[in-house]
């Protein structure tokens, strides 16, 4: 029974940082209708971020300032750089094909994605970059319930996940520029015409997106250790998995998809076996898009004819 | 472009208004320049006696001295130019976005693979050629059909989604599921050869041609069918959908036939790939291969069949030159950008004095660089051939290039970035430095990574065609109606 | 659906006939909406909908913005399921059918927003209407044996029959253009030759002269006239131009929220009370008095 949940902190932890990534990725296709590929390799681009900031300040075994500052220092570096490339991507290669057929963008994110795959591969190698946060945040550190044990960077990722779910969750209800967005995400011409700025809500929705999923790539980082070129790959297929399941454009579909990718990755892994755990998710989208195509939470989107 | 409505009965069209406009709307349509009279030219002769020329074209190269490891990249061009005209079916005739596509092509190979070796059985099936062929093909037309049938419920960015994951979940069968039938990560190792009447075709050359007469039969079914009504209702469903249903064609059942067309054709090209190799991996059939394909027919242009084969054959020979040597790769590399300048700066004497200034800036840098340090000027070009003697004294490349090769890059790509945003007099200043910083990047990196430099080409390739010229180099403009 | 010769219209035109299914008596129904009723969610967009028309009638539709008349022609062609109610075709029931195979029956429309097939040229688009009256198999069309030969040959011929009809709008020349190179009353008249390619026994036409100008109008009326005339159709026409509804329709019908509030020749529609009402709204110093 403790192995049942302690598979389930796991997974919801995971969850977590798929529901971040989600998150931006749902934000992104709400305003533009653009599945955005290449929003899984700003999460890599975060994660390396993150493991550089650990390279500059000492390596993670001879740190020459705190953890706490360095933690600050990781995650607001990774979500401003993240999300400049995030606007910087838009600008350059989505905003010409505005008005494109959806298939141009498309096409052009496949590109960019793979572009920036082979960018980080040309820069930092094909090796793994290794955090090794065992070594500067004590896993021994963490609150035990029963026979489950939460660690540190557990606790860290759950809590700053959810801050930033809900803290997004008010951006959006409550502030102007949430309003905004959401006028661009129903119809783009009307808020344009009510006074909106689309170009720069477009922005920003980019921004706080990639800066999200540049966040969740120094979690990633702190959690499993690893970094390398493809890990955005296989994350930004989770993270549309996630968007999909809860419902495209939806904010709370996007947290809930992730969290429930998370959980049933943790199972397959933990009751069945490592290998069959893409697979199987790759199967629960195919499965969830015959059944319910907009989602768990999703509207179906009409069309006048 | 439009008429004056003239009352009924009145003279009809006036010749020199009416045809004289759309024979200009006809003219743009073409490439710029010479490029437009040649396609002009090449249209008066005819689609049938082209197909004869190129056909006859690639006969002859192996005769011509085309040999060893260059008969072997035109095999790969040609299984490649397959794959592109069966996704031109799906993506450019029909609209839809199938991204599992390579997945057909592993099926294809897998199968053929499963029959023709020791794998299945105690001896294995060895079923010979004329009978597997047809039951790859049959079983991938059908496995194209159940990958359709979201298509019914799914449109556009679903099935796009859908089809990725059907395509990655085949890698991640064909490596885990049932290692001892598929392989696993070992793939199928021993799979016989083909038998073509008779002939055991054992050589490359054989394949060569068996790959050539199956791409020119290909090309010939599709100009049939484009003409057709399976070909019209196909683009009718592209273009509008409800109004094709309004219009008797059944909608559904013409996405399933084109889904299975498209796989019909990849499996025959992973049958004569999986035969040629000997052997399938899983890796062989993932995205990056995809992401070619979709490469070559985006340049190309999609909609035309002559476009998806130009289309491939030209990121073949750029994805294949720049591995081949630095010398080579020097060539496309430096060959690409002057191509770029000669069709995009107008008038003639703004592109000499760009690239003037270029070779003044890079002669000054380089003097300049040397002079404060000797290491930064250590290294020399580390492409090779008369291109790397002549740069010698004008790209700075450090002794250490690594490091300075990778901010450069940086900079670069926030140079191109700029570039794009900027306009006229601007642009062209800036055009300058970043013409010489991107040969920096060149012999101090790129040059040095070339699986990696070609990949970024092909990423590349389809971020700048999709902005500049959608319709590829062959294909027709089109025109969206606005929802 | 063969283009045999055996069935004869008015033209004399042997390969252009009346649409399938045997044409019955002259004035017999060729529509019929039973009690029709469409609901989407809360919202009455049909509320028990009763109307027929008759073979080779003009009966026009007319109503403000919101009536439901564009939705009718949706529930009639399936694109809409009617939440209630059945809709008629020649004496078959034809809801909950699919919209390609109400066509092939016989119903054909055009749409109030142009959809043509942009990127296809003019003839491309007409011919490809006649999808579903050809059985050709791609096997047969690769290999050019007899039948698809035979098909695309009267393909193209009922065409250029269809097109021609249009005189020198849609002159030779144009057949190969692209559609979206034509001008705005071109394309209209290209939808309408479309949907003539699928040989209907009833045709839809959505505001067919909708943005143009009063001699283009003028032409239409005539042109629906004729299309009555040659081609043996029955025609629906939704328009807001009193001119082409006057010019050329046998009855009138008159739609508002969803009901029909008014049924008749023109003069009688146009005059009744609850049309002008519908389309002026009420007399405010009527109101007040509580009337």
């Amino acid at each position: 029974m403790g192995f049942f949940f302690q598979e389930l902190v796991n997974g919801i932890t995971t969850g977590a940082l798929y529901s971040l990534v989600a998150l931006g990725f749902s934000m992104v296709y709400g305003v533009l209708k653009l599945l955005n590929f290449a929003h899984g390799d700003l999460y890599m681009v975060g994660a390396f971020i993150g493991y550089f900031v650990i390279q500059w300040f000492g390596g993670p075994s001879a740190l020459t300032i705190p953890v706490p500052l360095l933690l600050v220092i990781m995650f607001v570096l990774a979500a401003v750089v993240v999300g400049g490339l995030g606007v910087a991507i838009e600008r350059f290669a989505y905003r010409p094909l505005r008005n494109a057929p959806r298939i141009a963008p498309l096409i052009t994110a496949i590109g960019v994605s793979f572009f920036l795959e082979n960018a980080a591969l040309l820069l930092f190698g094909a090796q793994f970059r290794i955090y090794n946060t065992p070594d500067f945040i004590s896993f021994s550190s963490g609150i035990q319930i029963g026979s489950v044990s939460i660690d540190a960077v557990q606790i860290m990722v759950l809590v700053l996940g959810i801050a930033l779910m809900i803290g997004l969750r008010q951006l959006v209800s409550r502030t102007k520029l949430g309003k905004q967005m959401r006028a661009v995400a129903a119809d783009r011409e009307a808020a344009e015409m009510m006074g909106i700025n689309v170009d720069w809500t477009i922005a920003a929705t980019f921004f706080l997106g990639s800066a999200l999923a540049g966040v969740a790539g120094v979690m990633a980082g702190l959690l499993f250790n690893q970094v390398t070129n493809t890990i955005g790959f296989i994350a930004g297929l989770k993270a549309f998995t996630a968007a999909v399941v809860g419902g495209i454009g939806s904010i709370p579909g996007a947290m809930l998809g992730g969290l429930l990718i998370g959980v049933a990755e943790s199972f397959i892994t933990g009751y069945i076996s490592s290998t069959y755990t893409n697979l199987l998710v790759f199967a629960l989208l195919i499965v969830v898009m015959l059944v319910r195509p907009t989602g768990l939470l999703g509207q179906p989107q009409l069309q006048k004819v | 472009m439009s008429t004056e409505p003239q009352p009924p009965g009145t003279a009809g069209p006036q010749v020199g208004v009416d045809e004289w406009v759309a024979r200009q709307a006809h003219r743009r349509e073409y490439l710029p320049s010479w490029l437009g009279g040649a396609q002009r030219l090449l249209e008066r002769i005819g689609w049938w006696p082209r197909l004869a020329i190129a056909g006859l074209a690639g006969a002859l190269l192996p005769v011509l001295g085309l040999g060893g490891f260059q008969l072997q990249v035109g095999i790969d061009s040609l299984v490649l130019v397959l794959l592109a005209l069966g996704l031109n079916v799906v993506v450019g005739w029909t609209g839809l976005l199938d991204l599992g596509y390579i997945a057909f092509f592993g099926f294809g190979a897998y199968g053929f693979a499963l029959l023709s070796s020791n794998q299945l059985g105690s001896h294995g099936i060895h079923l010979p050629a004329y009978l597997s062929l047809p039951i790859v093909m049959a079983g991938t037309a059908i496995v194209g059909l159940l990958v359709g049938l979201p298509s019914r419920r799914l449109i556009g960015d679903y099935l796009a989604i859908v089809t990725l994951f059907f395509g990655e979940a085949f890698v991640e069968f064909t490596n885990n599921v049932a290692p001892s039938k598929l392989g696993g990560p070992n793939g199928i190792v021993g799979i016989d050869t083909i038998n073509a009447f008779g002939h055991q075709i054992t050589t490359n050359e054989g394949y060569f041609y068996l790959l050539l007469v199956i791409v020119v039969l290909t090309m010939a079914v599709l100009r049939r069918l484009e003409g057709s009504r399976t070909g019209r209702g196909w683009r009718a469903v592209r273009e509008d959908p409800l109004a094709a249903a309004s219009m008797t064609i059944p909608v559904d059942r013409v996405k399933l036939m084109a889904f299975a067309s498209g796989a019909m054709i990849a499996g025959l090209a992973g049958s004569i790939f999986a035969a040629q190799q000997i052997s399938v991996f899983p890796p062989d059939f993932d995205t990056p291969y995809l992401i070619l394909v979709y490469a070559g027919l985006v340049l190309g242009g999609a909609g035309s069949i002559a476009g998806s084969v130009t289309g491939m054959l030209v990121v073949m020979v750029i994805y294949d030159g720049v591995l081949r040597s630095p010398t080579d790769a020097g060539y496309i590399f430096y060959g690409l950008i002057l191509l770029t300048l000669v069709a995009k700066l107008r008038p003639w004497r703004r592109l000499g004095i760009v690239l003037a200034a270029t070779a003044v800036l890079g002669f000054a840098a380089h003097a300049i660089a040397g002079a404060l340090s000797a290491s930064a000027v250590a290294g020399g070009p580390q492409s090779t051939g008369w291109i790397a003697d002549a740069l010698r004294d004008w790209v700075i490349v450090p002794a250490n290039p690594q490091t300075p090769g990778n901010y450069g890059f940086v900079l670069l790509v926030c140079l191109l970035i700029a570039l794009v945003q900027l306009t006229d007099r601007w642009r062209t200043i800036l055009l300058v430095p970043t013409i010489y910083l991107a040969s920096f990047v060149w012999e101090t990196r790129l040059i040095a990574e070339p699986s990696v430099t070609r990949q970024l080409m092909i990423g590349a390739i389809l971020i700048v065609m999709m902005n500049a010229r959608p319709q590829g180099l062959l294909g027709a403009r089109r025109v969206e109606a606005l929802t | 659906m063969s283009a045999g010769p055996e069935r004869q219209g008015d033209s004399g035109n042997p390969a252009v006939a009346a649409g399938p299914g045997a044409a019955g008596p002259p004035g017999a129904p060729v529509l019929n909406l039973d009690h029709l009723s469409l609901w989407f969610g809360g919202l009455r967009a049909l509320s028990e909908l009763d109307l027929q028309v008759d073979d080779r009638e003009i009966v026009s539709v007319i109503g403000p913005n919101g009536a439901g008349k564009s939705t009718i022609f949706n529930v009639i062609t399936g694109v809409y399921q009617p939440t209630s109610g059945d809709v008629r075709f020649a004496g078959q029931s034809i809801a909950g059918l699919r919209p390609h195979v109400i066509t092939r029956r016989g119903i054909a429309r055009t749409f109030q927003s142009l959809r043509l097939f942009l990127n296809m040229s003019v003839i491309e688009n007409v011919m490809a209407a006649t999808y579903g009256g050809t059985k050709a198999t791609p096997a047969e069309s690769i290999l050019r044996l007899p039948r698809a030969r035979r098909e695309e040959r009267e393909v193209r011929a009922l065409a250029e029959d269809v097109l021609s009809f249009f005189g020198q709008r849609l002159a030779g020349y144009r057949w190969d253009q692209p559609a979206y190179s034509l001008s705005y009353a071109n394309r209209r008249r290209l939808e309408i030759a479309r949907a003539l390619a699928t040989r209907p026994r009833l045709l839809l036409l959505d505001e067919p002269a909708a943005g143009m100008n009063p001699a283009e109008t003028h032409e239409i009326t005539e042109l629906i006239g004729r299309l009555r005339a040659d081609r043996n159709v029955a025609i629906m026409v939704i328009e807001h131009d009193m001119h082409v509804i006057a010019g050329c329709s046998d009855r009138v019908i008159a739609l508002d929220h969803g009901v029909k509030i008014a049924e008749g020749g023109f003069d009688d529609v146009a005059g009744h009370p609850a049309v002008i009402e519908a389309y002026m709204g009420h007399d405010p110093e009527a109101l007040a008095e509580g009337g």
